[in-house]
């Protein structure tokens, strides 16, 4: 450990801590900065982190130094204020005074610095400032506005050493120095998005996003990304029950900093106009609402003996599939098509495995199977079929056939071929619209909230599968969610051992997971 | 002439002859290395380090003390040899790798040698075209002749030279800007930490020196450090290539005796100011320094200390003379075009501030500038030092400063309205006859 | 930008290549001499030289025009025949380079940074060349010429356009 003193306080921080963390820790804040990013290579150009060191002759970037035995640092002096005023003014006065119409308005580390200092006007007229390119599209999800660019290479360095793609360049010199790309070719690696993330100010913004709202009127919700089983945590930014964008939140055991542009699109599925928003019921080969009283009704009722075939998917949360495997008792049962909701990984987030708790399936005792699986299982059993989720009809050939005109209550969220063959089709809420539980690829249990509402005219889903328990007579079925978590942790020897109601931040991993021991009990 | 007994490194100066490997042998070419690997390699960092000699490339820096950074158990080092020679009013490199490529060149294996370095790349500003081919040749003739490649003269000592041509960047004389440009990437400096003689060019020790160090080192192991502290004084051993234009009789390159008088200079080796001529002020280090008044400059002696004292740098040894008929304010916007075109755009007092400092002085120039315009110039330039990279940002604020600081009425005379906007400079005469 | 997709290189130019490739210590570090050989045949690098080093060298071709773009020397577009490099710094600016420069304006018919119309002439205002002494000077591909006066300025440029340059006196013999 190592003693030092920063701004009269003496501290102590493990030998080789980043002068800028331990800064950050004596202050409560970051010190001014923009280059600098944990996750990247240092570049310290920017020059906004310098410090006073007592004993060296020159103000020193915090960001390339290592604390050191009896340091004495100064973080906010006169001498480092007026430093980092110089360093702002100069910023100033090529940069254009876009805010009324750039994105990054309300999150921009510019304002938020001359906000600070109190520098609001550039010193050099227009006629003088150095003009560049504005509005440029440069990839399919991101777009490159030059004058606004503070030069800090955070995103040249991203694509370097994060993607290895080297897509971004910074060109010429001098004041002539500008972000850019080689011509014919696109910012397209698969996490460009994570350019306009580090981004501080509106050079790099969001094409899906551009002018679409005002940052400060969002709203956040913790979540988890339900694109792949790597499940990156994420950040929900919506106002009224609209999404606008999914941002990365950092979870140093699953994701860093970082999450993938098709995770980012995910929230699009949750405004799509194929949501089912109400129970509808087949009659006469066309469906027609129902109320829910009657889809109790007929849920409760057990013709040959309930439904003979129970399929979920990788889809749904851990809280809904301990039902359903309770619902499904010894019956035959499924999570659905093995080779569906697959494609390729790669060495940085994106798995191969597109849904987001397959490991859950597992977990509770559910197979997944391949088409001619399923069509054996679907001729193996008899009275009606349960779709929880996923969309197999759609993910196998043959699916209707050997369904053989058998009654199917679908459960789903969106109206998909699936639906198409069923009896009762039940609308649920998509992972933006639910507290719940999924386990990642590492065996992780991750919970996400919900953000934006569900639609109208569905129901809480795990109340459904828990009262349709009680109607077929089970017993100790949960009352609240905290209650069915616990009662879950009973049901999967996986989750021994782990309070459901308090998960750390980076989420738990399951024991019984890491040692390839376990199942459903 | 009795300056001839200075002229150790600029001996073959003027010369048709001097760059043949042939004449360079006859005149004792490449004795220094031979003895180099007698000494061994600690006892010539000992005697580079003892002779006092310092980076002659404008920080002088002691050479021998540097040398001595690099790990002595380091498996890989690297030596550069850095002949990006862009400082404005400097051109001694360039005469050192026209006349005497060989001297140059066997500065460059002993240094290496020294050193331990496997590879020394011998980095040669693009502009330069003419002169790399010329050093191309005499590498060439190393390596027929074996002071190059494998098992050097029988030492047991290989080393490999490429002649590294550059393409037109300032910045690249900056070490780290150098081992970044060789690296293939854009010469833009490092931050340091690590420094380059532990950390350098793909992560190993490097050694990057002048090319006129370089070429002190044969004399200094053939003679001994005490003989090249014969001239100099105490903290500025040596003599050191001057580089001097501007108006006056004797301009060029011309090898003093640290310490010489500036005044003896003037006057006995340059001759004084051309016919009809005056004299108004000096750079003494290349542009990158504060300037002088002509009587500032008689009172100055030409070595590191006398030049701190006296409130500028001897630098790089670009010296230039500046008549009376230049108008100042003229001149200062010529070396700010220079730092804004050069600068490399990473730090933002530097990129921002180089181009905020040429708009403003453009301004004044154009009629268009105002008092306050004067004194914001000032500010701007405080707002410039000690908060960069590399030293480029001080480089253009010493001369603004400076030529601010010491001939105002010229700025204020313009504001003023009291000289002509925009053809403000009084020619005497346009050309030399 | 033109865009070359028909770039190569072969023959002599090929080896060439190739021998600077081995000789460099990594392939990224090859790039400015690579830059260099092409630049040299055909007086620019253009777009596909850009993709066929790109491919060879482990660069993106975003790596590769940032060295392009950095340094000044090198060109992206086709060039004057004969780029007229004078040197506008201060010992040269001492010395008279701006009247030299309007001058080759005026017998030229454009302005700094403009070609002539035959395409044979360009005039640039470039910094410090090592030349201050012997000022004005001025560049002209590896041709120095120093201690410029109209006249002389004239001289060189008619023999230019001769295809015979005049002789600088920085061209020395150098047999061995």
């Amino acid at each position: 450990m190592v003693k030092l003193t920063i701004d009269g306080h003496e501290l102590e921080f493990p030998a080789g801590t980043s002068l800028f963390d331990a800064c950050r820790e004596a202050r409560g804040e970051a010190l001014p900065h923009f280059c600098y990013h944990p996750d990247l290579p240092i570049a310290g150009v920017c020059r906004l982190c310098q410090v006073e060191v007592e004993g060296m002759p020159k103000l020193t970037i915090a960001c390339n130094t290592s604390v050191r035995e009896g340091m004495v640092v100064h973080t906010r002096n006169e001498r480092v204020r007026t430093a980092a005023k110089q360093i702002l003014e100069l910023h100033l006065i090529n940069h254009p005074v876009d805010c009324p119409i750039c994105d990054q308005a309300g999150e921009c580390g510019l304002q938020n610095q001359y906000m600070s200092y109190g520098l609001y006007d550039s010193k050099v007229p227009q006629g003088d400032k150095v003009l560049k390119a504005k509005a440029e599209v440069i990839g399919p999800h991101v777009i490159l506005d030059k004058e606004r660019c503070v030069l800090c290479s955070r995103c040249v360095r991203f694509c370097d050493s994060v993607t290895g793609t080297g897509e971004l360049g910074i060109f010429n010199r001098g004041d002539r120095a500008e972000i850019g790309i080689a011509p014919g070719k696109e910012l397209n690696n698969p996490y460009s998005l994570n350019t306009v993330d580090i981004c501080p100010v509106g050079a790099l913004t969001s094409r899906d996003f551009r002018f679409k709202k005002r940052v400060w009127l969002l709203k956040s919700t913790n979540s988890i990304c339900s694109g792949c089983a790597t499940g990156c945590n994420v950040r929900v930014d919506h106002e009224g029950d609209r999404i606008y964008r999914l941002k990365p939140r950092y979870n140093s055991e699953v994701n860093g900093h970082w999450m993938c542009d098709q995770g980012r699109m995910t929230y699009r599925g949750v405004h799509s106009e194929k949501r089912l928003g109400r129970p509808q019921a087949r009659r006469d080969g066309a469906l027609v609402d129902v109320s829910w009283d009657e889809v109790h009704e007929t849920l409760a009722a057990q013709p040959d003996g309930g439904p003979g075939l129970w399929i979920t998917s990788p889809h749904q949360t851990l809280e809904e599939i301990g039902l359903f495997a309770a619902l499904a008792g010894d019956a035959p049962r499924s999570g659905g098509i093995v080779t569906s909701g697959r494609g390729a990984s790669d060495d940085l987030l994106i798995d191969a495995d597109r849904t987001p708790n397959r490991t859950g399936l597992t977990w509770f005792g559910f197979d997944q199977h391949d088409a001619a699986g399923l069509s054996a299982l679907l001729h193996r059993s008899k009275g009606a079929v349960v779709v929880y989720g996923g969309d197999p009809a759609a993910e196998m050939e043959g699916f209707a056939a050997a369904l053989g005109g058998r009654p199917l209550i679908y459960f789903g969220t969106h109206f998909q071929t699936t639906a198409e063959l069923a009896s009762l089709v039940i609308p649920m809420s998509t992972w933006a619209e639910k507290d719940g539980l999924f386990a990642n690829r590492q065996g992780r249990v991750q919970a996400f909230r919900r953000a934006v509402a569900r639609p109208d005219g569905a129901r809480e889903d795990w109340r459904v599968l828990a009262d349709w328990l009680g109607a077929l007579g089970g017993s100790g079925i949960p009352t609240g969610l905290p209650d069915l978590r616990r009662w879950l942790v009973d049901r999967a020897s996986h989750l021994d051992g782990l309070d459901l109601n308090a998960l750390p931040a980076a989420g738990a991993l399951s024991g019984a997971a890491t040692a390839g021991a376990g199942g459903e009990r | 002439m009795s300056h001839d007994q200075y002229k150790i490194l600029s001996k073959r100066f003027g010369r048709n002859d001097g760059h043949k490997l042939s004449v360079y042998e006859s005149e004792g070419g490449y004795d220094a290395l031979r003895k180099a690997f007698v000494l061994g390699c600690e006892a010539v960092i000992a005697e580079v380090r003892d002779s006092g000699l310092r980076g002659r490339g404008g920080a002088g820096f002691p050479t021998g003390v540097k040398w001595g950074f690099v790990p002595k158990d380091a498996e890989t080092v690297y030596f550069m040899i850095n002949a990006d020679e862009s400082e404005p009013g400097t051109f001694k490199d360039r005469f050192l790798i026209d006349y005497d490529p060989h001297l140059v060149l066997e500065g460059s294996i002993i240094s290496s040698y020294a050193v331990r370095a496997e590879l020394c790349v011998i980095y040669i500003r693009g502009e330069f075209g003419w002169l790399i081919d010329r050093m191309q040749v005499a590498v060439d003739e190393a390596y027929a002749k074996g002071y190059l490649g494998k098992n050097i003269l029988g030492s047991g000592y290989d080393l490999e030279v490429i002649v590294h041509k550059g393409a037109g960047a300032y910045i690249c004389g900056e070490e780290t800007g150098l081992i970044n440009s060789v690296t293939g990437l854009k010469g833009q400096p490092s931050i340091k930490p690590p420094f380059p003689a532990v950390q350098g060019f793909l992560d190993k020790p490097t050694i990057v020196n002048n090319v006129e160090s370089v070429a002190a080192v044969p004399h200094i192991v053939t003679n001994g450090a005490a003989v090249y502290k014969q001239h100099g004084t105490e903290k500025s051993c040596g003599t050191k290539l001057f580089s001097v234009s501007g108006p006056v009789k004797n301009p060029g390159v011309h090898e003093i005796p640290l310490g010489l008088p500036f005044r003896e200079f003037f006057h006995e080796w340059l001759g004084g100011m051309a016919d009809g001529e005056e004299f108004k002020a000096l750079i003494v280090g290349g542009s990158s320094v504060p300037v002088l008044t002509a009587d500032e400059s008689m009172r100055l002696n030409l070595d590191y200390e006398s030049c701190a004292e006296a409130g500028t740098m001897l630098g790089s040894g670009g010296m230039i003379i500046i008549p009376a008929r230049c108008d100042m304010v003229e001149l200062i916007q010529v070396l700010m075009h220079f730092y804004w075109d050069e600068s490399c755009g990473q730090c933002t007092p530097c990129r921002e501030g180089t181009g905020w400092l040429h708009t403003l002085v453009r301004k004044l120039r154009r009629g268009e500038g105002t008092l306050e315009d004067i004194d914001l110039i000032d500010r701007v330039c405080n707002g410039m030092v000690g908060l960069t990279i590399c030293p480029l940002s001080e480089a253009a604020v010493m001369p603004m400063q400076s030529f601010l600081k010491k001939f105002r009425p010229e700025f204020e005379a313009l504001v003023q309205g009291r000289t002509e906007a925009g053809e403000a400079s009084r020619w005497a005469r346009e050309f030399r006859s | 930008m033109e865009n070359d997709k028909n770039f190569t290189l072969e023959g002599d130019d090929l080896t060439r290549y190739e021998a600077i490739v081995a000789r460099y210590p990594t392939k990224r570090s090859a790039i400015m001499p690579s830059l260099w050989l092409i630049q040299d045949r055909d007086g620019y690098v253009c777009d596909g030289a850009v993709s066929w080093l790109s491919e060879r060298l482990e660069m993106s071709e975003a790596k590769i025009r940032e060295v392009l773009s950095f340094y000044f020397m090198y060109r992206e577009t086709p060039q004057a025949k004969h780029v007229l490099q004078v040197c506008h710094n201060i010992s040269c600016h001492v010395m008279g380079a701006r009247p030299l420069l309007t001058h080759l304006q005026k017998k030229l018919g454009v302005r700094t940074g403009e070609t002539t119309a035959d395409g044979l002439f360009a005039i640039e205002g470039v910094e410090c060349l090592g030349a201050c002494g012997m000022g004005p000077c001025m560049l002209v591909g590896k041709h120095l010429y120093e201690h410029l006066t109209p006249v002389k300025a004239d001289e060189i440029l008619d023999s230019l356009r001769k295809g015979d340059p005049l002789r600088p006196d920085t061209d020395r013999e150098l047999e061995a």
